[in-house]
């Protein structure tokens, strides 16, 4: 009986220790495995290597067009926010526009307008949807080869069609898939098989010109190659043609954020300036999503990336089709985090086309589910997005305190060293600089707490330096002197002995 | 005598034509120091990826193997020799595979003597002085192409023109070495699977 008990007191003291294990491991994993996220949230290092995070953002939802109290999406192609948060949803197979507020409330269907003649005109396919900050709303609308502006109330203002220019060539047709409009009222439309680059319009609708025009790019070998090909073999060869854009958005200073497919995976998505320059900032990573990629296969080839979301403060996220994947970067171009996946579960996607934001909600439409997914930031990715904020707002030493929640929850946030860095350097803490640099593989500031720290040192040990530096040089006098002396000692020695 | 003969290595690098010619003929040369030149080189080049400094640095020290390196190194020389060796016997050349090794590993010093100092001197610079590092690692790697081709057309008894000839042969003698090892690796590891499997039906199933 005493053996049985004892017996039954280990099992339940071990189970006890495997319970107790229990909770203490995985607690400490909640923001991992605890919120069931159905994808992997990751970075990449400095050397290019995955680092795996804590998930910034977790599925938080889904909406579809009966929820929403319109009927369910066909296909829809495009999604957009105002700036008090109203959805504005291009629902493409159901040629319609569907607006709701920021809860996903319907508000209005937009399907018909009256046109010049006063007559009641439909939408037939349209592609791209967008609202200027004055309120008005453009409509791409691809099946009828037209560009749309209504007013708030659903008033026409203009159409944009057929644009006659000398750059454009003759029985040019004009097919809108995307629009953007900035402060100025410029309109600025990615059109089909158009690879010149952005079609922009004046706010009248006269077409400007192209914006943004992506060099193609021919390597030595390629024209080697062509060289020694024949005509007919040079005709079937793929054309040098620059990659079409995909999405656009303007941030707040009126400039533009395009993406692009780039196969290459160099340059996936660029800032252009008004006279459609690239100004985007780069770092040593490329901006074109995952870095690394299986060669062929499933889920094989780079990133493709469909839309882009400026989210203030310099912050802006890509999608990328192939993968379902959110890549976030801030105006430097370090990346931040990368999340989502593609499933059937919620939260990942089959399809996804287009991507917004509502404050800090990220908004995704996938065409193939009919729904939008809804994503918050956890605590993890608020923090990320806080701290990078008020570095970009100047406030770094504020920024501190939250690189040093971050690095609470993943130690390998580089970004946060150099963060933190930073504030070591102002303050004059040159070696604790130094070594938040090094974990954060930041060069440049390294170098600069460096010479700082080396130039302290030399500093303080000035004169313990050039006494030694006077000692040896006494020491050399002398010691070659005595040499002298020695030598010619034993010579007469020798001298001596010979005789 | 061993000391002898590291002293006429370093008269060696700065004498190339004289010294490679009285390693050839007059024996003056030492395989066992060749080697030990390239163990030390194969130490350094480690020491490079692993110490340099940071501004220097661009190695994932998650991919530093010394191990795998200083082989890697030997690997190379040995190719490097065997190549120049079956080339060179092909076209009159004077000089034994011995001297070949010789030449080779005696002219890796220059690198071993600046590698180090270089080494060093990355840990103290910040950016804008590291051309000094490059530089350094630089003119080591240039005094070593200039001592391998002295010493090719020294102990072979070639003209220039030949030497640089003769170079891009055992370059493509190489390349043809390793696609004969792998050939052979491939067709021994399927011999190798082949009797494992006659084993294991042997075996498992009669």
């Amino acid at each position: 009986m005493r053996k049985r008990m004892t017996g039954l007191f280990k099992g339940m003291s071990v189970a006890f220790c495997v319970f107790a294990l229990c909770l203490t491991d995985f607690g400490s994993l909640t923001a991992h495995a605890g919120q069931n996220v159905p994808y992997e949230t990751y970075t990449y290092d400095y050397y290019e290597d995955i680092k795996y995070t804590p998930a910034a953002y977790v599925p938080d939802g889904a909406v579809n067009g009966e929820q929403i109290g319109c009927g369910s999406f066909l296909s829809p192609q495009d999604l957009n926010t105002d700036e008090d948060g109203n959805v504005y949803i291009a629902d493409t197979g159901n040629n319609r526009i569907v607006v709701t507020d920021p809860s996903f409330r319907l508000v209005k269907i937009v399907d018909s307008f009256l046109n010049e003649d006063g007559e009641e005109d439909h939408f037939s396919s349209p592609n791209g949807v967008y609202v200027s900050s004055n309120g008005n709303l453009y409509v791409a609308d691809t099946g009828k080869l037209r560009v749309v502006e209504l007013d708030g109330d659903g008033n026409l203002v203009q159409i944009i069609q057929n644009p006659k220019s000398d750059v454009l060539e003759d029985g040019y047709v004009f097919t809108p898939l995307k629009v953007a409009v900035d402060y100025a009222d410029r309109v600025y439309v990615i059109a089909q098989n158009q690879f010149e680059g952005i079609m922009a319009f004046d706010e009248v609708g006269e077409f400007i010109g192209f914006t943004g025009t992506i060099n193609v790019q021919i390597t030595p070998w390629e024209i080697f190659w062509r060289r020694f090909s024949t005509r007919e073999q040079r005709a079937r060869q793929q054309l040098f043609i620059p990659t079409e854009f995909t999405g656009m958005e303007i941030d707040q200073d009126g400039f533009v954020y395009a993406t692009n497919v780039d196969s290459e995976g160099e340059q996936s998505v660029r800032r252009l300036n008004p006279s459609g320059e690239d100004v985007i900032q780069q770092q040593s990573i490329a901006l074109s999503g995952d870095l690394t990629w299986r060669l062929s296969g499933t889920y094989s080839g780079a990133s493709r990336i469909v839309d882009v979301v400026v989210r203030g403060k310099g912050i802006y996220s890509i999608l990328d089709s192939s993968r379902g994947r959110i890549f976030t970067y801030d105006h430097e171009g370090n990346l931040l985090y990368i999340f989502g996946g593609l499933g059937s579960q919620e939260g990942t996607f089959t399809t996804p086309v287009a991507i917004d934001t509502i404050g800090e909600e990220i908004l995704v439409l996938d065409s193939n589910k009919n729904l939008i997914d809804k994503f918050s930031a956890t605590n993890y990715g608020s923090l990320i997005n806080q701290a990078v904020g008020l570095r970009y707002d100047g406030d770094e030493t504020q920024a501190v305190e939250c690189w040093r929640e971050v690095l609470k929850l993943d130690s390998n946030f580089e970004l946060a060293y150099v963060g933190i860095g930073k504030s070591y350097l102002a303050s004059g803490q040159n070696k604790e600089a130094m070594n938040c640099f090094k974990i954060g593989n930041n060069k440049q500031y390294y170098s600069i707490a460096y010479k700082r720290y080396r130039n302290e040192i030399l500093k303080e040990n000035l004169n313990f330096i050039l006494t030694a530096l006077i000692v040896i040089v006494v020491l050399v006098i002398v010691w070659k002197k005595a040499g002298k002396k020695f030598v010619s000692k034993k010579l007469q020695e020798r001298r001596m002995s010979h005789v | 005598m061993f000391k002898e003969k590291i002293k006429y290595a370093f008269y060696t690098i700065g004498h190339p034509m004289d010294g490679f010619y009285e390693i050839r003929h007059r024996g003056r040369g030492s395989v066992v120091l060749s080697l030990l030149f390239v163990l030390l080189f194969g130490i350094c080049f480690s020491a490079n990826r692993q110490y340099a400094g940071f501004v220097v640095n661009f190695i994932n020290p998650m991919s530093i193997n010394s191990f795998a390196e200083i082989l890697s190194v030997f690997v190379l020389f040995l190719l490097f020799c065997v190549g120049n060796w079956s080339i060179t016997c092909l076209m009159n050349g004077e000089g034994r595979f011995k001297d070949i090794v010789t030449v080779t590993g005696y002219s890796m010093l220059p690198m071993i003597l600046t590698f180090v100092p270089a080494i060093i001197f990355s840990r103290f610079v910040v950016a804008d002085e590291e051309a000094f590092y490059y530089i350094l690692m630089g003119l080591g790697i240039a005094w070593f192409v200039m001592l391998v081709l002295t010493g090719i057309m020294t102990v072979h008894n070639y003209t220039l023109g030949k030497t640089l000839l003769t170079m891009i042969f055992t370059f493509v003698a190489m390349l043809i070495i390793i696609f004969l090892a792998m050939l052979l690796y491939s067709l021994i590891s399927q011999v190798v699977s082949f009797f494992t499997s006659i084993y294991n039906e042997l075996m498992l199933r009669v």
